[in-house]
């Protein structure tokens, strides 16, 4: 867990038309004994919440399915386009729609049964372009990975994500592992990073990367692999 | 009928042409045996020597024809008529060279074996029998003109013909019935081991449902036995081991009902069957699926739940289950509450490993089941 201070708390602007949803990230926001975050907007629609407070928000949270309907993955790619950085939670845990979400540039995906343990920190690292792998996620890289005819993921990474999905807590996937847990998140936080590097390109994106070069979770060499492979992906769309 | 398989064809065949092959051999036998000899037997007795071995050639050449169509089984060029007509020509030319007083004698060989080649003439047709008769009609008024024309209608030589036409067209429509029958007797033979064979399906088919329905019998009675037996042995039903015993067998027999449903992904229907009827005795459950469950056959299946199941069936108060699918691997995990598991692998599949082991300091316990692709 990353408890480095902060010099002042992460702005969070929140997308959600659902009255009891936002009293529940407000409960959990406030329930952090180091108050890294603060909620500056929210509103119903992606608009009223940006032309408002939210405007110059460090990270924008996102309900994928509004309760009028609206679906607002469509929207994903503008957002991040402006170099906006965006976190997406849902009902839907399908790995479908988490591997269409972070296809479409949003830096994570959490389920909503993970928000309560998993949504400050996730907001805390987007905010500082670290990357954060909700268990759920995690789930959803090990099956993409295992679909593709040229998986991304070695087989550690890949142990340790599944166990981390199947609700193992990371001091508990390093025993189990034999690694220090440093190591777990390590490898972790590498799976996600090689897999941003495969979607559409994003100013956040280029930050993650730049961040993950500077903290050694990855070489410069990978990134032009992991860049070839996102060429890749573009010529077969 | 039945479609034909491969091998009863082929018994059909091998009869079919049997028959065909010895129709060829007696045309061939006939031809050089009887009807060459008795052309150059005959030969300085003939009007028109010459005219006969003509129609010796004519009858060779149109057999050839014939016997290769007969036996490759192709249709003959411009259909049988005319090759039929050309036949029943050299009965009449043989009849033309000979001398008036040969006409039916062993000179005129021609008008007793033209019914051969016309056995094998229409042999595949489905009306063989119709087209030989007219043939055979057509060829005793060729040679009657024949024997008219040369004033021979004397009782000796009427007697002669009528013994020799009666006996030829015997034995040419005997021996094209006899070699018919053979093919029918081929069928007759193929259809009745068909009728067999399904009887005999039948019964194994009825033997298998048996034989699983006792399975199936022996599964519920060990999957709930156990919890009966306490229970008639006056074990309190208050009692939280009774309880998490008779949870267990619910979830036994839930899995047996759910696997056997027609549903499109059965190993995900099975799971959440039971997920179900472990959340309503209140257990929170959050079950987790990621990637697309391959075709896995019943026992993979069974070796893939069944402890996951029993770990989901003890659960206290809550438990996450979890799969992960990938084409080459299924991984289905819980990780939960519940005391402990009984040693595990009662079912075992290929490919199927297990493990069972207690997690966060012995407060959980894990549980994996992983089948990977052999």
């Amino acid at each position: 867990m990353d408890r480095e201070p902060l010099d002042r708390p992460v702005t969070l602007a929140v997308v959600e038309d659902l009255p009891v949803v936002l009293d529940g990230i407000r409960s959990w926001v406030d329930a952090d004994p180091l108050r890294r975050v603060e909620i500056v907007a929210s509103g119903n629609t992606v608009d009223s919440v940006l032309d408002g407070a939210g405007a110059d928000a460090d990270v924008l949270l996102l309900d994928l399915e509004l309760d009028n309907g609206v679906n607002t993955l469509p929207r994903i790619p503008e957002l991040v386009a402006a170099g906006r950085r965006v976190v997406v939670y849902s009902v839907s845990e399908d790995d479908a729609t988490v591997m269409a979400v972070l296809q479409a540039g949003a830096s994570t995906f959490i389920a909503k049964n993970e928000t309560r343990e998993h949504c400050v920190d996730t907001i805390v690292a987007v905010a500082r372009d670290r990357p954060y792998v909700p268990p759920v996620m995690a789930g959803a890289l090990v099956a993409a990975d295992g679909q593709t005819s040229r998986p991304m993921l070695s087989g550690r990474e890949r142990e340790a994500l599944l166990l981390w999905f199947q609700g193992m807590n990371k001091q508990s996937v390093a025993l189990r592992m034999g690694i220090s847990e440093a190591t777990v998140k390590q490898y972790i936080e590498r799976a996600r990073v090689k897999y941003a590097s495969t979607g559409r390109a994003a100013p956040t994106k280029t930050t993650l990367l730049a961040r993950a070069i500077q903290d050694g979770l990855i070489t410069a060499d990978d990134i032009i692999e992991y860049q070839s492979l996102a060429a890749d992906n573009h010529a077969r769309d | 009928m039945d479609a034909l398989t491969a091998s009863e064809t082929s018994v059909r065949r091998n009869y079919s042409l049997g028959a065909r092959r010895a129709a060829v051999s007696i045309v061939a036998l006939w031809h050089v045996g009887f009807d060459l000899v008795a052309t150059i037997g005959s030969w300085e007795f003939y009007r028109f020597p010459w005219l006969s071995g003509l129609a010796w050639l004519l009858y060779t050449a149109i057999g050839v024809v014939a016997a290769i169509a007969l036996l490759t089984e192709r249709p003959l060029r411009f259909g049988v008529w005319p090759y039929a007509v050309g036949t029943l020509a050299v009965s009449a030319i043989v009849v033309a060279a000979c001398q008036p007083g040969d006409v039916v004698n062993a000179a005129d060989w021609a008008w007793g074996s033209v019914g051969w080649l016309a056995m094998i003439l229409f042999w595949p047709r489905p009306t063989w029998l119709r087209d030989l008769s007219v043939f055979l009609l057509a060829n005793v008024v060729v040679t009657l003109v024949g024997l008219a024309l040369a004033g021979g209608f004397d009782p000796l030589s009427l007697s002669k013909f009528l013994v020799v036409s009666v006996g030829a067209i015997s034995l040419q429509a005997g021996a094209s019935a006899g070699g018919h029958a053979l093919d029918l007797a081929a069928r007759w033979a193929v259809e009745n081991s068909n009728r067999t064979a399904r009887a005999d399906a039948d019964r194994k088919a009825a033997d298998q449902v048996h034989a699983d329905r006792l399975a199936r019998y022996a599964e519920v009675r060990s999957a709930v036995a156990p919890v009966l037996n306490l229970l008639a042995e006056g074990a309190d039903p208050a009692d939280p081991d009774v309880r998490h015993e008779s949870a267990v067998g619910a979830a036994r027999l839930r899995r047996l009902i759910a696997e056997t449903d027609d549903a499109p992904d059965p190993l995900l229907h099975t799971l959440r069957a039971c997920a179900f009827d472990v959340e309503r005795r209140g257990v929170v459950v959050l079950f987790l699926t990621a990637g697309t469950v391959p075709p896995l056959p019943l026992d993979v299946r069974r070796a893939l739940t069944e402890a996951p199941i029993e770990g989901m069936a003890r659960a206290r108060r809550q438990a996450r289950v979890t799969l992960v699918a990938t084409p080459r691997e299924v991984i289905v995990s819980v990780l939960t509450d519940a005391p402990s598991l009984p040693v595990a692998g009662g079912l075992r599949a290929d490919g199927v490993a297990t493990r069972v082991e207690t997690e966060n300091g012995g407060t959980q316990l894990w549980i994996e089941s992983r089948w990977t692709a052999q």
